[in-house]
């Protein structure tokens, strides 16, 4: 029963939306607010819903719902759009994406590009939404079951990535992933020992993420833009066509599988509470990379990185409304203010709301998938728009990137701890590229540190130290194997294709 | 002509309509602008549903609006701070869970203020700990059960809680109570309730310790075992700290409410009456009552007297026992 539809309830949910027509109204607003914050760097999810909750105050329940899930898809996109025009990711969820979107961008493919982020990525969360439809119960309950082992394998995962980033020393990547690492865990751990904070309170909950990773990222990206005329060199290389994002959006259709395998890693991921898509997008883009045949295409432009990477961003999103909807489990931020514009509306996510009211539950969740076949057209007519930075002159598109660079990290809380943390990170983020240091690998340490050791900690308190717990986890010993697994195989495939070629070359 | 005249009289018009807030103004009691709330935790929290369920009942009274203003935060640290950085003027209030936030606040992340700097209004939301095991859980049918076994054994059973909180404190005084030595036990810290909550009912730890309301939500997932409470509570079948084990000391959970400088009472005497008024309203309408009650939110009237004695039982408690909250 828990697996299947429930029919009666879901003819009643259509009959919901059939008769509440007035909401339907909010779907096209929401998106498009969610899309301007996703894209400007520095505004985040959470943010643009915090600041629609009080509007869906004065709306009736649904009409609050859809237009607050409205913001949340529209969001999920729009971090995308400077990520691959630019090169400075909208959000932490498309930081995958920069890796070869960007290439892509610096070829004149921006406008395939951004087709191809689009479909991947909405494509992919109307799927996350139509699984949720089946599987939103017994969902909630293997997330509840996931522990601290779980979690520091998938954070291990995460590392692997780290692998792929390339670079031109081995020993300059991993001395960055260690700094982010480090820089991850400062603050108060889940002990409640603090760590690194000089005695700034600001620094307790940890180095912000936002502005750490845009100082980082941002910094030597518009030092380097700022040598030329235009982001993309050659005059016919910027011209906007709607033609070729529409072909990026049908090329989607060619990575059916790795769609599928992002999708699938960003439902689990999305579905755990306090993980996010920010690893949702790594670990899809490190798993495209090491099992693609061409892997050294890779981070020079291949459509399939940005397929890979979006194709676990918005399909996370139907994972955390499963938590949310079926045991009033926030998983991030957006979720959590979702949950409150629930609870405004007395109406109280979990477990005897999925089964007392389910009709009202697949209302939403079809409400969603409909967000997303709206999105397709309004995200071709918004990147359309968007894109036209690329023909703006530099030397009016730095200045205007830098101030909402900052007026966005001042937003994130209010205060100027935001731009102090961007300032100081595009200093360090300066520095490290002037030395050759890979950014990238210091920012996947970054978002990894503190879920690493946060779960390892509890690992070893949970057993106690004894390593005999690990045969008490299956899940995590599955986990790991499988990617042992996926790492011999990708070797073993590598080094018959050098054989191969040593023998062709003798 | 007619057309001058008309410019005048519209002239006139527009200055009188212009110098009539200001006339209100001069008769009309305080607050003659906005009132800013502060809530130093997350949207969507639980402080936060208060204090937007609360607001539209007291700018009724006040006759101003009320606005929110979100500063989350390092368990409050910082939104505090910024609370207290606001003029004593009465235009600022804050929301928050006043204990045991502002106590740990200061006895372990070097907050620079005092419990004393605040003066509470009403603190309506009173949580307690209530210990649990999920309900798939076969062996651990009641707390006695619990207790034997980790006397026979300390490490049989992991205990998920969250650092540094109430929470932990009553869990060291239970441990204390069956002579079980705590440094021997499995405890895994959490950096919230809602994560300990999370792992007590899916099983990946034996046993939690929340706040009681924090399980309301999946109650039907747990199995109450202990409540650190007064008396029972009717949403729980579970015995009380001194029914059980004849202990009377343990720490109040979480005191959620309305709090102003403690310069305030001093200062402008009938602006704390004011708002004093204006948060009683809510608590006296009963419209306003049910409304809050839909949204499972508390709405009992202790006063600013009570209020505070309460909060200073909770931080002496805490104090007696901080040798015990400092992470080992």
């Amino acid at each position: 029963m828990d697996l299947l539809i429930d029919i009666p309830a879901f003819l009643r949910a259509l009959n919901i939306l059939a008769t509440s027509a007035g909401s339907w109204g909010w779907i096209i607003p929401g998106l498009i607010i969610g899309l301007v914050f996703g894209a400007m760097p520095g505004m985040s999810v959470t943010m643009a819903m915090a600041v629609c909750m009080p509007f869906s105050l004065h709306m009736d329940f649904l009409s609050g719902v859809v237009f607050l899930t409205s913001v949340y898809t529209g969001a999920g996109f729009g971090g995308s759009v400077p990520a691959i025009l630019l090169k400075i990711p909208g959000t932490t969820s498309s930081v995958a994406t920069t890796f070869d979107g960007y290439p892509m961008a610096q070829r004149g493919l921006h406008n395939e590009a951004l087709g191809y982020a689009l479909f991947a990525s909405t494509l992919c969360g109307i799927f996350g939404y139509v699984v949720l439809l089946f599987v939103v119960k017994p969902m909630a309950d293997i997330v509840l079951k996931v522990g601290p082992l779980e979690m520091f394998v998938i954070g291990i995962w995460g590392l692997l990535l780290l692998g792929s980033l390339g670079g031109n020393y081995v020993s300059r990547g991993l001395l960055a992933v260690a700094f982010g690492i480090l820089l991850g865990t400062v603050g108060m751990n889940t002990a409640g020992f603090i760590r690194g904070t000089m005695g700034m309170p600001e620094l307790l909950d940890g180095i912000s993420t936002v502005p750490a990773m845009l100082g980082l990222l941002a910094a030597s990206q518009l030092l380097g833009m700022a040598a030329r005329d235009y982001v993309i060199r050659g005059k016919e290389m910027r011209r906007i066509s709607l033609r070729r994002i529409l072909d990026g959006c049908v090329g989607t259709f060619r990575y059916t599988g790795l769609m599928l395998r992002g999708s699938v890693i960003g439902i689990i991921i999305g579905a755990l509470p306090g993980v996010g898509s920010s690893i949702a997008n790594l670990l899809a883009y490190a798993d495209a990379k090491r099992t693609a045949k061409d892997p050294e295409e890779f981070g020079r432009g291949n459509p399939a990185g940005v397929v890979a990477s979006e194709s676990a961003v918005a399909s996370g999103e139907g994972g955390s409304m499963a938590t949310m909807l079926a045991l009033g489990i926030p998983g991030g931020g957006a979720t959590a203010i979702l949950l409150a514009a629930f609870m405004m509306h007395n109406i109280v996510p979990g477990p005897s709301f999925i089964d007392q009211q389910k009709d009202m539950a697949y209302a939403i969740i079809l409400n969603n998938i409909v967000q997303g076949i709206a999105l397709l057209f309004v995200g071709v007519a918004f990147i359309y728009a968007a894109s036209t930075v690329v023909r703006v002159r530099t030397r009016y598109m730095l200045p205007a990137i830098l101030a909402v660079c900052c007026l966005g990290t001042y937003s994130v809380d209010g205060s100027m701890a935001g731009p102090l943390t961007l300032f100081v990170f595009a200093i360090i983020g300066y520095l490290m590229v002037r030395f050759d240091y890979p950014v990238a690998a210091a920012v996947v340490g970054l978002v990894l540190g503190r879920l690493l050791e946060t779960e390892f900690l509890r690992s070893m308190q949970v057993s106690g130290g004894d390593l005999s717990y690990v045969f008490e986890r299956p899940a995590a010993i599955a986990i790991f194997a499988l990617m042992v697994l996926s790492l011999a195989a990708t070797a073993w495939s590598k080094r018959r294709t050098r054989l191969v070629l040593e023998e062709g070359r003798a | 002509m007619t057309e001058s005249l008309t410019r005048r009289a519209a002239l006139a018009g527009s200055l009188a309509v212009l110098a009539a807030p200001a006339m209100v103004a001069a008769q009309a009691p305080w607050p003659t602008r906005p009132i800013n709330m502060v809530n130093p935790f997350a949207p969507g929290g639980y402080t936060d549903r208060l204090a937007r369920a609360y607001a539209p009942f007291m700018e009724r009274v006040l006759g101003r609006p009320i606005v929110q203003v979100s500063r989350p935060g390092a368990n409050g640290v910082l939104g505090h701070t910024y609370f207290l950085q606001q003029p004593d003027d009465g235009h600022t209030v804050l929301v928050s869970a006043l204990a045991p936030f502002v106590i740990i606040n200061g006895m372990f992340q070097g907050a620079r203020y005092r419990p004393e700097d605040f003066d509470i209004l009403n603190t309506p939301a009173r949580d307690f700990t209530l210990m649990a095991t999920s309900a798939n859980n076969q062996t651990l049918t009641d707390i006695q059960v619990v207790a034997t076994r980790l006397r026979a054994d300390p490490r049989a059973l992991s205990f998920g809680v969250q650092a540094a909180s109430a929470d932990f404190v009553n869990l060291a005084l239970w441990l204390q109570a069956i002579g079980v030595e705590r440094s021997r036990v499995r405890i895994v810290t959490y950096d919230g309730g809602g994560p300990v909550r999370n792992a007590t009912a899916g099983g990946v730890v034996d046993i939690g310790l929340v706040g009681g309301e924090g399980f309301l939500p999946i109650r039907q997932m747990i199995r109450p075992l202990l409540v650190f409470e007064a008396q029972r509570r009717d949403a729980y079948a579970a015995p009380t700290f001194r029914e059980a084990f004849n202990v009377q000391e343990f720490v109040a959970g979480s005191q959620r409410g309305f709090a102003v400088h403690a310069t305030l009472r001093q200062k402008h005497p009938d602006r704390y009456e004011r708002l004093l008024a204006a948060v009683k309203a809510v608590s006296d309408d009963p419209a306003a009552v049910e409304a809050l009650a839909r949204q499972e939110l508390e709405t009992t009237w202790y006063g600013p007297e009570e209020s505070n004695a309460s909060f200073r039982r909770v931080r002496a408690v805490m104090e007696t026992h901080a040798a015990l909250l400092r992470p080992a």
